[in-house]
């Protein structure tokens, strides 16, 4: 029996010219945004792959010059895509793509595209993810919400519980009817999305098949929250039109007031400081030092070099007292940088947190938290990177402050070290983390998520149970 | 039957009508706590302004102190951060913090106001690559979901309101079978549509222009009368146009269901769809070109300058002036010798930077283009341009930074070059920033395009629900 009921539902569906239409624009919109998407990621990926290499180009070949000088030199770190991030840009637009690794200071990422683009841009970027979260859920609504409520105003219903078919049956019928509909637009786009990260993938990211698969495991279970929604609603509004009503209501605030209003309520509960006065707070730590952590006295070191090496005079050391104390100012100042940027990227990890709570009332936020670290575009992800870097930055100072030391006296201001030296130094190979560091930063989103597809499909088959032929 | 009678009836109607007063409680809890928002943000950028004041202040004053008691023949804190010299004075530790006031009606549009910089340190030093900040500290997170304001509310969830409110202004009289009993009086349906729709958008614009009045109130925003009547007039040029476009489907004549379905089917091609097609097909036609390849092309641009420059030891000392007790710290020339080099690199990047500036006003040229095809976008960017935290004023406030920059440069390049010593007379003529406020004509030109289409759009739809309604009778 029920496979009729499929096939019926499944036939009146794509014979719809409304459905038709509406499958057409956003299967279309679908496509076009991943191709667009994969596009501007091997674009942006060649662009920093080439950067990359042109950055070690220039570190390589700077010529000869003090070690130290070289520090400040220093070297560009770009951040690189990830394959998947044609499917989702996520938090990209909005972080630095480049950081200047430098002698001192720990830089912050610059460059941000958004920047770049116009206020237009704030208001609707098209990716494929923006499509997934919100034009499907919407096709979703508009495929189900008669399911039942227009059957009953036909009067259709009754027959159709007359020929002896359960309600269970019959939900289970409506259900897979839709989604087969929705299959003919979504598999196709999962398919070429697949092709695209296989074939031709835009970027280099270890196992991005496994992402891929979770990725779209999220958005079925989302997709399922949105059809078990539909059809409960269905089942209990006393008309098709007050079903739809009260979808579209809790599609708007799904889609666009809830994530917003999460925005505002994290940044009031965990505040951040301004830029004026982060740069403040650094400068004056940098300078006096702050609770434990004191600037390191240039006396005092060498005094230390000088008894510990049983010389009277700075001349007489073996090593270069200035390397020495350029290293201890580098030990110090990464102190006073990652007190100041830990607790920075700590409050915005909270605000990410309690708005992946607050998906409980938005399924939105869930998916677009899964979906971004999935594709490696979210906020972690880009401090994952941002450490690396500053870990990088402060293993080529160490290096540099340290063949000053051996290879040069304390005064001598012409020892000049040259290509060999900085080629010795390896180029920074950034490893994207895998795919259960990224799972495990996102467990409460997979919880939320996963207590919406359980309450959904519990609502639906309740409200089912209880509806009423007419 | 008269025009009082009708919005006698329609106020009678809605104080009964119980989930449209629900629907209308709500919007207005939703309006203001946007306002809060916008409210809470202004305050935050306002602590940010007045902190880069006080330091200007505290900066100056501290360079006074020194010099002057170095003129009473004391000795200067360090022999390498000598206020006298004009690298000094007009370097780092001298510099001048050129600030962006919030935007008059920041309270009521967030804008661009959390990802543009709004302040920039101005010294000698100051060149095209110091224009790549990254302005607030923000959570990236927060930046691409953007902010509940009230522009939001306006473009987004004003016309759902005004769809609620109309969809039916018609059709339920129908459904309802008055319409033949109203038009048997000497009224015509477009009257009658006109008045009840005239009154659903008085209501609306009361509480939208209430909220937005308070919040300029409530922030001073009354200063700039020309800002508040430009995002009036958008408010309710956009209001109006969904009316017009209600009342023209309900001319069509079909159900209230089938009202409902395609005005929130247009609600969603026109706001929430063609946006996003629009920039995506501006990004595929034109797109922007990458900033990543500007940064090679500094870092090539000063190798450069720095290979052409002699002797490691002079590069040394100014990367490490304070390692060279007593080396050579007053070696003539030397400033001259380093701002050639400084120089040089200015000129390259500016060359970088206008190739790219040029490229990048092209592509934002055509893109702002296709917003004529969405009316939300352009109430979003006359909302912005009007609140003052669109695009425009912050590219303004750069463009002022950079003339402000070389008239610095102007002040104490000449001195660096004859190695001459500055004294605190020189402060009182030191340049300071004032901003120039885009003044209103500019605001009037750059609003007028976009408030012409929403106008022309608003007549074209309003004149065919004129004609559709013209042709209703209440016996069909």
């Amino acid at each position: 029996m029920i496979h009729h009921i499929v096939r019926k539902e499944f036939a009146d569906m794509i014979r719809d010219g409304r459905f038709r239409w509406s499958a057409i624009l956003v299967g279309s919109l679908l496509l076009v945004s991943l191709a667009h998407g994969w596009v501007q990621a091997r674009k942006a990926s060649q662009e920093l792959t080439a950067a990359q290499a042109t950055a070690r180009e220039h570190w390589e070949t700077q010529g000869e010059k003090n070690p130290h000088s070289a520090a400040h030199y220093g070297v560009y770190a770009f951040k690189p895509r990830l394959a998947l991030s044609f499917v989702d840009e996520g938090v990209d637009p909005f972080t630095g793509t480049s950081v200047w690794l430098e002698a001192h200071r720990q830089n912050d990422f610059l460059l941000r595209p958004a920047q770049d683009a116009t206020a237009a841009q704030r208001i609707g970027a098209l990716t494929a993810a923006q499509v997934l979260q919100h034009l499907v859920p919407l096709l979703i609504i508009l495929l189900t919400f008669g399911a039942f409520a227009s059957e009953r105003e036909r009067g259709t219903l009754r027959q159709l519980l007359a020929t002896g078919v359960g309600w269970r049956e019959l939900a289970l019928g409506k259900a897979l009817g839709a989604s087969g509909a929705l299959a003919l637009l979504l598999v196709p786009a999962a398919v070429a999305g697949a092709a695209a990260l296989v074939v031709a993938s835009p970027a280099p990211t270890a196992s991005p098949l496994a992402r891929g698969a979770v990725l779209a495991g999220a958005y079925l279970a989302y997709f399922v929250v949105f059809l078990a929604l539909s059809l409960a609603v269905s089942a209990r509004a006393r008309s098709s039109r007050t079903a739809l009503v009260f979808l579209l209501a809790v599609w708007v605030v799904n889609g666009l007031v809830a994530p917003r209003v999460a925005v505002d309520l994290s940044k009031r509960v965990y505040a951040t400081p301004s830029a004026f006065e982060f740069a403040r707070t650094v400068e004056r730590e940098m300078a006096d030092g702050v609770e434990d952590i004191a600037p390191p006295d240039r006396d005092e070191s060498t005094k230390r070099l000088l008894a510990e090496y049983g010389v009277e005079r700075v001349e007489d050391l073996p090593i270069n007292a200035v390397g020495v104390y350029l290293q201890e100012s580098e030990e110090f100042s990464n102190r006073i940088f990652d007190r100041n940027y830990g607790a920075l990227w700590d409050a915005f990890r909270r605000q990410g947190i309690l708005q992946e709570a607050l998906a409980a009332a938005a399924p939105s936020i869930a998916v677009r938290t899964l979906s971004m670290g999935l594709a490696g575009t979210d906020v972690e992800q880009h401090r994952h990177f941002a450490e690396a870097a500053e870990t990088y930055r402060r293993d080529l100072m160490r290096q540099m402050n340290g063949d000053m030391t051996e290879n040069s006296l304390t005064g001598d201001f012409s020892y000049a070290a040259g290509a060999e030296l900085w080629e010795s130094v390896p180029p920074l190979e950034y490893e994207a983390p895998p795919l259960g560091w990224v799972l495990g930063n996102r467990i409460l989103s997979l919880a939320v998520l996963g207590a919406w597809l359980a309450g959904a499909v519990l609502l639906a088959s309740a409200q089912v149970r209880r509806a009423e032929v007419a | 039957m008269t025009a009082r009678t009708v919005l006698k009836n329609e106020w009678r109607l809605l104080m009964a009508d119980r989930p449209l007063k629900i629907a209308l409680g709500l919007f207005v809890v939703l309006l203001g706590y946007a306002l809060t928002n916008g409210v809470v943000w202004l305050r935050f950028q306002e602590r940010t302004v007045e902190a880069t004041t006080s330091g200007n202040v505290e900066r100056a004053s501290a360079l006074r102190q020194e010099l002057e008691a170095i003129e009473a023949g004391g000795q200067p804190s360090s022999p390498f951060a000598d206020p006298r010299s004009p690298r000094v004075l007009g370097g780092p530790s001298g510099s001048h913090t050129a600030v962006l006031a919030p935007g008059p009606l920041t309270a009521l549009a967030i804008g661009q106001s959390d990802l543009l910089p709004y302040y920039y340190d101005v010294n000698i030093y100051t060149n095209e690559a110091s224009f790549h900040q990254n302005g607030e500290v923000e959570n990236p997170l927060n930046l691409m979901v953007g902010r509940f304001d009230l522009a939001f509310a306006v473009v987004y969830l004003l016309p759902l309101l005004v769809l609620a409110l109309s969809f039916n202004v018609l059709s339920e009289e129908r459904e309802q079978g008055t319409l033949a009993l109203t038009l048997s009086q000497p009224v015509s349906a477009r009257s009658v549509v006109t008045v009840k729709l005239a009154f659903r958008a008085l209501v609306v614009a009361a509480i939208v222009l209430g909220v937005s009045l308070l919040g300029a109130l409530a922030t001073g925003g009354f200063g700039s009368p020309g800002r508040i009547l430009l995002w009036s007039v958008t408010v309710v040029a956009y209001a109006l146009f969904w009316f017009a476009l209600a009342a023209w489907v309900n001319a069509l004549g079909r159900s209230s269901a089938w009202n409902a379905t395609v005005l929130v089917g247009a609600w969603l091609v026109l706001v929430v769809v063609l946006p996003a097609a629009i920039n995506a097909a501006a990004g595929l036609l034109h797109p922007l070109p990458s900033r990543v390849e500007m940064v090679t092309a500094q870092r090539e641009a000063s190798n450069d300058a720095v290979n052409r420059r002699s002797e490691l030891l002079a590069r040394y000392l100014e990367d490490h002036p304070e390692m060279a007790e007593g080396v050579v710290a007053d070696e003539p020339g030397l400033g001259a010798l380093s701002w050639a080099a400084t120089d040089a690199v200015n000129g390259r990047l500016e060359e970088v930077a206008a190739e790219h500036d040029a490229r990048r006003a092209e592509q934002t040229a055509l893109v702002r283009r296709y917003r004529f095809l969405s009316p939300a976008l352009l109430a979003q960017e006359a909302l912005l341009d009007a609140a003052g935290t669109g695009d425009a004023r912050f590219a303004d406030f750069q463009s002022q930074v950079r003339a402000f920059a070389e008239r610095w440069r102007e002040f104490f390049v000449p001195a660096i070059m004859a190695d001459e010593q500055m004294n605190a007379g020189v402060l009182a003529d030191v340049p300071t920033f004032s901003l120039a406020d885009g003044d209103s004509a500019d605001l009037t030109r750059r609003a007028t395009a976009p408030l012409a289409v929403l106008a022309g759009l608003l007549a074209l739809i309003g004149a065919a629900a004129g004609v559709g309604l013209g042709r209703v009778r209440g016996a069909d």
